[in-house]
């Protein structure tokens, strides 16, 4: 059966013109004005009229997942918080609580929260400021990669009005409102800068970087709802999952749950639309904004004009390069929360499809992305900062035709060691080097076998019941 | 990321009477940032940022003078500053020519831009023209993958490129502007300016790891 979208208009791209709605070369930046005037900072108006605990309330039953990569349910996220007591929204009364939104999008393939920055920075900023009411947040850190120095801008000028405009800052929107008991309670929002450094993207390599240190993930628990910047309760949320809260809020958590498709393998739903960033050989490419659920074949077939140049489908990484790689038979593949269970990746990731035509060399594919994470990892632990040299020299040497059969077989069992055992490596890098290549390696095996000439000896080497897939 | 030995034998600090922390910055981190914080620390990034932006590369007295001023031992910003690529610990060329070698763009078209450079400038990738005005690197994805392939031109970000375009904007930059004697050190050749704590012989990036 054809897929056809149930939602005949865009919730993230109202403003941002958006095919096949509207036309990309209508896009520009949205200022404060034009933000109010169509309908913006309604949201957090209607929020302002609810009490803390039910506007969380509302985004736990929406079942929104967090569209930065894991897919974590936001409104479960939100109560890990530790709980305030009446009368704790006065600051002086306690300690101060963080809100730290992950801007750092550095995972390549990915460019859709660049998108919300570059045009409708107040949609963010909204969602920044109904996050910080119900959780009851009094500082928001925007960490946004160095490399975005536009976006950075748009956005320092974009809080400038905003505090103009009384959402943040001492005389705040959000300081006039009934329902915290007549309490002060006051947001405060800071753009952060990073210096080049994907792992940064890791919520707790986040929460150091913006400490000043080196930007190394941190042991957990404790989880940073409790123990997170400075030790104090903090809440990590990504730039598109908060640019969902505004609508969510005014429309109600049914009008976001009639969006999108429900589990089919028994898992939690998927609900909502999705900024998808489509890039590689289609014709088309770009961010587009469609309900979670699309099958890649329509998606690229009907949407982006197709393979480039009249080729074929041969592969795509669902969304980011960590999360492996979709074979040429499974061009069927929807692209919601399940697919990781159902078509052997590791998930949907930043759902930002990376599209391969029928000439694309895998085994260079599977270098360039070995020589990524080789270069990205911090370096503490053992099996992600030597295994991800080990796999890019492996792939080198495969690339160049000086390996043997032996070769591609240490390269599978390193990848599989990296990150499949919970426990041995700190973040989930390894375990993303592991899948990309992994995967790779078995859906394009032939690539691979006529690549490399038979070793004299032949070793198999498979290490424990982790070497599946 | 990188790990970067030092010669700890025969490192030596080069020193100027001018400090690099200007008065200005002093000023814009103990109003503008400082108060965001519940420590000094959280103030290195933006600080080492400016002194970034200014000088175009973090010289180890202002890492010092940086300490200094944040109540940090300097051993904490050379921490924070050798594990971030964007802070480069060796002069190098005036303008970063940076261009994405990630997935998207390798399969679209990369290659032959990073060549087209290569070839304008006559340097190889990971090393700075002798006139000291470009310095060639690669870098991870840009979030432009879309309009690949892209690359960033100090903080300008230019999409779409071919190997022309590529071409003609290098040959663009170089011809700019002459090195600004305020930070001096620029129009060194690479080689005699090996005082920097990462000991590089070259102009490489912490990005050529
Ligand atoms: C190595 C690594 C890199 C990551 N990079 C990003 C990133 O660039 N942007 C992002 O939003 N999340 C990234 N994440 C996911 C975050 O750790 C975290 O799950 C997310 O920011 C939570 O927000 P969400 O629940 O709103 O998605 C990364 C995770 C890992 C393990
Ligand atoms: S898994 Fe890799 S990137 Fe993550 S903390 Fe360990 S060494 Fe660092
Ligand atoms: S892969 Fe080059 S910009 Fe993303």
């Amino acid at each position: 059966m054809a897929w056809s979208p149930k939602f005949t208009q865009h919730a993230l791209c109202k403003r941002i013109p958006t095919w096949p709605y509207a036309d990309p070369k209508d896009r520009h930046v949205v200022s404060y004005d034009e933000y109010v005037k169509t309908g913006g900072y309604e949201g957090l108006r209607k929020a302002l009229t609810m009490k803390p605990g039910d506007v969380t309330e509302a985004v736990k039953k929406s079942m929104l997942r967090g569209r930065g990569g894991a897919g974590f349910p936001t409104g479960l996220k939100w109560t890990f918080l530790p709980k305030l007591d009446e009368g704790q929204d006065d600051l002086s009364k306690r300690g101060p609580r963080y809100l730290a939104i992950n801007a750092d999008e550095s995972e390549p393939g990915t460019f859709k929260d660049r998108l919300l920055m570059d045009f409708d920075p107040h949609l963010v900023l909204e969602g920044i400021a109904i996050c910080c009411y119900a959780c009851r947040l009094d500082k928001a850190f925007i960490f946004i990669r160095g490399e975005y120095h536009h976006q950075a801008h748009v956005l320092e000028k974009a809080i400038a009005e905003a505090y103009d405009n009384g959402i943040f800052g001492p005389k705040g929107l959000i300081n006039s409102n009934a329902n915290t008991g007549g309490a002060k309670f006051t947001v405060d929002c800071y753009v952060h800068r990073g210096a080049g450094a994907y792992i940064c993207g890791e919520e707790t390599a986040l929460l150091e970087g913006l400490e000043g240190k080196r930007g190394w993930p941190r042991i957990k628990p404790p989880f940073p709802a409790v123990e997170g910047l400075f030790g104090k309760p903090t809440i990590i949320n990504n730039v598109e999952t908060l640019a969902h809260l505004p609508s969510i809020v005014e429309n109600g958590p049914e009008w976001f749950m009639a969006q999108g498709v429900e589990s089919t393998v028994g898992g939690p739903p998927s609900y909502g639309t999705k900024l998808m960033g489509v890039s590689g050989h289609v014709n088309r490419p770009g961010v587009y904004e469609f309900e979670l659920g699309i099958p890649l074949r329509t998606l690229i077939e009907d949407y982006c004009g197709g393979i480039r140049g009249g080729k074929k489908y041969k592969a795509a990484i669902p969304g980011g390069v960590s999360m492996g790689i979709l074979g040429t038979d499974q061009y069927e593949a929807e692209l919601d929360f399940d697919i990781g269970r159902k078509y052997n990746v590791l998930g949907l990731g930043t759902a930002c499809p990376t599209v391969f035509d029928e000439d694309t060399d895998m085994v260079a594919v599977a270098r360039n992305i070995s020589r990524f994470f080789k270069h990205e990892s911090c370096g503490q632990c053992t099996p992600c900062r030597e295994g991800s040299g080990w796999l890019y020299q492996l792939m080198t040497r495969i690339e160049e035709g000086h390996a043997k059969t032996k070769d591609l077989d240490m390269a599978l069992e390193i990848a599989t060691s990296m990150g499949s055992m919970p426990g041995t490596t700190i973040c989930g890098l390894a375990d993303g080097n592991n899948w990309a290549l992994r995967t790779i390696m078995n859906k394009f095996r032939d690539e691979f076998e006529t690549r490399v000439s038979p070793s004299h000896v032949a070793v198999k080497m498979t290490i424990g019941a982790a070497a599946h897939g | 990321m990188a790990w970067i030995p030092k010669p700890s034998a025969s490192m030596k600090i080069e020193r100027r009477d001018e400090p690099y922390l200007t008065q200005a910055m002093k000023d814009e981190l103990s109003q503008r940032y400082l108060p965001r914080f519940e420590t000094t620390l959280a103030a290195l990034l933006p600080a080492l940022h400016m002194i970034q932006h200014e000088y175009h590369w973090v010289p180890p007295q202002a890492m010092e003078e940086i300490a200094e001023f944040l109540g940090l031992s300097p051993a904490d910003v050379l921490d924070t500053a050798t594990f971030y690529e964007e802070y480069a610990l060796a002069p190098r060329g005036r303008h970063v020519v940076g261009v994405c070698r990630s997935i998207a763009c390798e399969f679209c078209g990369q290659p032959q831009v990073t060549q087209a450079i290569k070839d304008t400038l006559g340097i190889d990738v990971g090393e700075t023209t002798a006139d000291g005005k470009v310095c060639l690197v690669e870098l991870e994805c840009l979030g432009s993958c879309g309009t690949a392939p892209a690359a960033l031109i100090d903080e300008e970000l230019h999409e779409q490129l071919t190997p022309q375009r590529a071409a003609e904007l290098v040959r663009q930059v170089r011809s700019q502007d002459a090195p600004p004697p305020a930070s001096g050190r620029e129009g060194l050749a690479p080689e005699t300016a090996s005082n920097a704590p990462k000991g590089a012989s070259k102009s490489a990036p912490k990005s050529a790891h």
